[in-house]
C-alpha cells in the first residue's frame, strides 16, 4: 500500500515499529509492525515532510547499524536521534491506538463514543448518603468571613 | 464598511458573553454578538468517528498553536511553563471544558483580610449565590447537597454516577477521615430543558455530541438566538474605538467573514474573550487618548495572569476501575486541603480532583495535558496492559496567587490570520504554588495507598502539567480603587464608562476551583446591574 518506502525499509520499518509496541502473543495482540501502523505513518508522512526526513533517518541509522533489529539497536537509535525517535514513537502511538481493535484489546470499547457512549449505572441514593455519611458527620469545613466566627455554619 | 449601531455589542460567543446577553433579553434591546469562530454542529464534533483520539492531536487540540485553525490566534507562551489552551468558535471553551462545576468559596474572595495574600474582591460569595443557582439551573448542572464545604445551596440535578473509580478513592478518603464530595458538573445526570443526559462517553474534550454537557453553544445561544439575540460568527475585532470627544467606546473595528473590515457602533460594549483575548484586545487598541492599551491607565490590564497549575498522581490498583467510563474530568473533589493552614508551609489551598482516565493513545503519549510517552518495548506492553485499565488518578489543582509579573502582553512580530498582533505569555510558577503541589502530591499518594493501590505513580519533580492553561484569570481585576483595578465591582471599565468585561480577566484571586461556574455567575451579576442602574450607568 506504501510507496514512500522501498520494501526493504517497510521491512526495516515494520521491525522497528515491533520493538517500539511488541506483540503480546498469549493475548494474541499484533506488535505495531505486524498491525501494520506503517500505513498509517505513510498517510502521516505524506502531510508531514519533518516526519518523512525524520524517520528517513532512522532508517538509514538502523540500516547502517547492521544486524537484526533488537532493542539494543533501537535504543540506539534512541539515544543517537532524540527528536527523529520521538517523533517516530509518537506517530506509532498514534496509529496504533486510533485502532478501534487495538483500544478494545486494553478494555475501551472499540466504537464511537458517540452517541451510545458507555452504561455506567447511577449510585443509588441510600448508597451515596452512606457513603457521604463520614463526611457529613465531621461538619463544615469552609471559612466564611460573612459570619461572626469566621466559619462555616 | 459600516454597520448600523446596536444598543449592545458583545465580543465573543462564550460562557461569559452569552450569559450576560442572556441577562440583558430582559432589556429588549437591539444586542449583537461577534465570535471570531464559526458555530459548530453536533455532528462536527469528533466523538462520532472510530478514530476520534486523533483529533486530540489535531482539529480538536484544545491547544491553538496546535490547532492553527484560522479562527484560532497564536499565542506566544515561550516564557511560560505552561501555555493556554481554548476554542474559538460559539460556545467558546465551553466546546472543550471538561464541565466541572465547583463554586469558588467564601473565603476565595477575601484572601488578604483572611491570609494576607491577593486582594479583596468588591463582590463575595453570598451577593453571587443567587446567580450561581440562577445560572446552576439554567445550565442544568448536576450534583449532591448538603456539601459541608460550602454554604448551603443544592444543585437542579442529582449528581452523575462517581463510578468504580469514584468510589475506590472515596474508601480512602474515608479512612483517612477527609473531606470529599460528588463533583458539581455542568452535564446531564437526567434529560433536562430539550436536552439529552449524558451518555459517559469520556470525551467531553472533544465536544459533548450528546449536548449533555453544558456548553454555551447547547444552553443559552439557542434562547439567545430565539429570542433575536444576533449571532455573528467569524468576526474578529481587531479594536475598540473611542469617541476622543465623549472618552467612551463608539463600537468595534472588526474583520469579517468577507475578508473586509468593518466597523460596528454600539452604546455599549461588552468584552467576553477570556483572560488572554480581553487584554490582547484592550492592548491592542491604544489610542492617543490611551497611548498604553484602552482602559489601562492603573497599567494592569494584562498584568496578574493566573491559571490553576497542576499535577497529577495515580494509583495502580489490582481490578480494573473503568476510568473512561463517564465524564473525563469529574467524579469526586476533596477540599480538605482548600483552606488556609499555617502549620503546612504555604498559604491558600488546592483541590484533589478526582479526573476518570483518559483514553488509551492519550496515556500512551503522556496524558491529558503532557507531551511525554510512555515507554516504548517490553515495557510498554506491561503498562498498557496491566497498568492503565487499573489506574485512578488524583489532580493537585493549586490556588495562583497574582503576581504583576505574570502577563499578557502583545507579541512584537506575532500576529493571526488578519494580521492583529498575538498575545504573549510570561509567566513562572511562584515558591508558594510549587510547596501547595508538593503538599499535594504527598496527601494524594496516602489517599490512594488508603483506597488499596498496590503502585504509586508520580510525575517528574517541580513540572506541572503544560497544556493545562484552561483558566486564564486576574488580567483585568475587579475592584473599587481605579489605580488597582481596570473594571469596578460590576464589570463596569473604571476609564471607559461604557465599556465592560465579563470574563475571567476580572478575577481578583484565583481559587483552587475551575472558574467557568464563577465566570456565568459574575456575568449574571454584571447585567443585573447594568439593568439596574441603566438610567445612570454612563454617569
Amino acid at each position: 500500500m506504501t510507496t514512500c518506502w522501498t520494501g526493504t525499509e517497510r521491512l526495516l520499518l515494520d521491525s522497528i515499529l515491533d520493538q517500539l509496541i511488541p506483540a503480546s502473543p498469549g493475548r494474541s495482540i499484533p506488535g505495531a509492525g505486524e498491525l501494520g501502523v506503517a500505513d498509517f505513518i505513510a498517510g502521516q508522512v505524506a502531510l508531514d515532510a519533518g516526519l518523512r526526513e525524520a524517520i528517513a533517518t532512522l532508517l538509514d541509522g538502523a540500516a547502517g547499524a547492521g544486524g537484526e533489529v533488537s532493542p539494543t539497536l533501537v535504543s540506539g537509535l534512541e539515544a543517537e536521534y532524540p527528536a527523529e525517535f520521538l517523533a517516530l514513537l509518537t506517530v506509532t502511538y498514534k496509529g496504533y491506538y486510533s485502532r478501534p481493535d487495538m483500544r478494545a484489546l486494553v478494555g475501551v470499547g472499540s466504537h464511537p463514543v458517540h452517541p451510545d457512549g458507555y452504561r455506567v449505572a447511577a449510585e443509588a441514593r441510600e448508597f451515596i448518603d452512606e457513603l457521604t455519611a463520614p463526611v457529613r458527620q465531621r461538619g463544615a469545613c469552609y471559612r466564611d468571613p460573612a459570619r461572626p466566627d469566621g466559619n462555616g455554619a | 464598511m459600516a454597520d448600523d449601531p446596536v444598543d449592545v455589542l458583545i465580543i465573543g460567543a462564550g460562557a461569559s458573553g452569552a450569559a450576560l446577553a442572556w441577562s440583558l433579553m430582559d432589556l429588549r434591546v437591539r444586542m449583537v454578538c461577534l465570535e471570531q469562530g464559526p458555530r459548530l454542529d453536533d455532528r462536527d464534533f469528533p466523538s462520532r468517528r472510530e478514530d476520534y483520539e486523533l483529533a486530540r492531536y489535531g482539529s480538536f487540540s484544545c491547544d491553538p498553536n496546535v490547532r492553527r485553525l484560522k479562527q484560532d490566534y497564536p499565542i506566544n507562551s515561550d516564557d511560560s511553563c505552561i501555555t493556554p489552551v481554548n476554542w474559538n468558535g460559539v460556545g467558546g471553551s465551553t466546546i472543550n471544558f471538561l464541565g466541572h462545576w465547583p463554586r469558588m468559596k467564601p473565603s476565595d474572595f477575601r484572601t488578604r483580610s483572611l491570609d494576607g495574600v491577593g486582594e479583596d474582591w468588591p463582590v463575595d460569595y453570598h451577593l453571587l449565590a443567587p446567580f450561581y443557582d440562577m445560572n446552576d439551573h439554567n445550565i442544568g448542572a448536576s450534583g449532591l447537597a448538603g456539601n459541608p464545604a460550602y454554604p448551603d445551596y443544592t444543585p437542579p440535578l442529582p449528581p452523575i454516577p462517581i463510578g468504580r473509580l469514584g468510589q475506590t478513592l472515596a474508601s480512602g478518603f474515608n479512612r483517612l477521615g477527609w473531606h470529599w464530595w460528588p463533583s458539581d458538573v455542568a452535564i446531564l445526570s437526567r434529560d433536562y430543558d430539550g436536552r439529552q443526559k449524558c451518555v459517559n462517553a469520556g470525551t467531553c474534550d472533544l465536544g459533548c455530541a450528546a449536548g449533555a454537557k453544558g456548553g454555551a453553544n447547547f444552553t443559552y445561544w439557542p434562547i439567545l438566538e430565539r429570542a433575536g439575540i444576533e449571532l455573528r460568527t467569524h468576526c474578529r475585532v481587531r479594536e475598540v474605538l473611542v469617541d476622543d470627544s465623549t472618552g467612551r467606546a463608539s463600537g468595534v473595528l472588526y474583520h469579517g467573514p468577507d475578508g473586509k473590515v468593518h466597523e460596528q457602533k454600539a452604546e455599549l460594549v461588552v468584552l467576553a474573550c477570556n483572560g488572554i483575548g480581553t487584554p490582547r484586545l484592550l492592548l491592542n487598541s491604544a489610542s492617543r487618548q490611551f497611548p498604553d492599551g484602552l482602559a489601562n491607565r492603573s497599567g494592569l490590564v494584562g498584568r496578574n495572569l493566573m491559571f490553576h497549575p497542576l499535577t497529577g498522581v495515580s494509583g495502580v490498583f489490582d481490578e480494573p476501575m473503568k476510568g473512561h467510563e463517564g465524564p473525563m474530568a469529574c467524579s469526586i473533589l476533596s477540599q480538605e486541603f482548600y483552606e488556609s493552614d499555617s502549620s503546612r508551609g504555604f498559604v491558600r489551598g488546592y483541590g484533589l480532583h478526582s479526573g476518570r482516565s483518559t483514553t488509551p493513545m492519550t496515556y500512551a503519549l503522556g496524558g491529558y495535558g503532557i507531551d511525554n510517552p510512555i515507554p516504548w518495548g517490553s515495557r510498554h506492553r506491561e503498562i498498557m496492559d496491566d497498568v492503565y485499565p487499573c489506574l485512578a488518578g488524583l489532580t493537585i489543582v493549586s490556588e495562583d496567587l497574582p503576581e504583576e509579573h505574570n502577563t499578557v502582553t502583545l507579541d512584537p512580530e506575532l500576529t493571526d490570520s488578519d494580521g492583529i498582533p498575538a498575545p504573549k505569555i510570561t509567566y513562572r510558577l511562584g515558591e508558594n504554588t510549587l510547596r501547595m503541589l508538593r503538599h499535594g502530591e504527598a496527601r494524594a499518594e496516602e489517599v490512594l495507598l488508603a483506597a488499596g493501590a498496590r503502585r504509586v505513580l508520580k510525575g517528574a519533580e517541580d513540572k506541572v502539567w503544560w497544556r493545562a492553561g484552561w483558566h486564564q484569570m486576574g488580567t483585568c481585576r475587579m475592584g473599587d480603587d481605579p489605580d488597582k483595578s481596570v473594571v469596578n465591582a460590576w464589570g463596569q471599565c473604571h476609564d471607559v464608562k461604557n465599556l465592560f468585561i465579563v470574563d475571567g480577566s476580572i478575577f481578583v484571586t484565583s481559587g483552587a476551583v475551575n472558574p467557568t461556574s464563577t465566570i456565568q455567575a459574575l456575568a449574571l451579576h454584571v447585567g443585573e446591574s447594568i439593568k439596574t442602574n441603566i438610567e445612570t450607568l454612563f454617569d
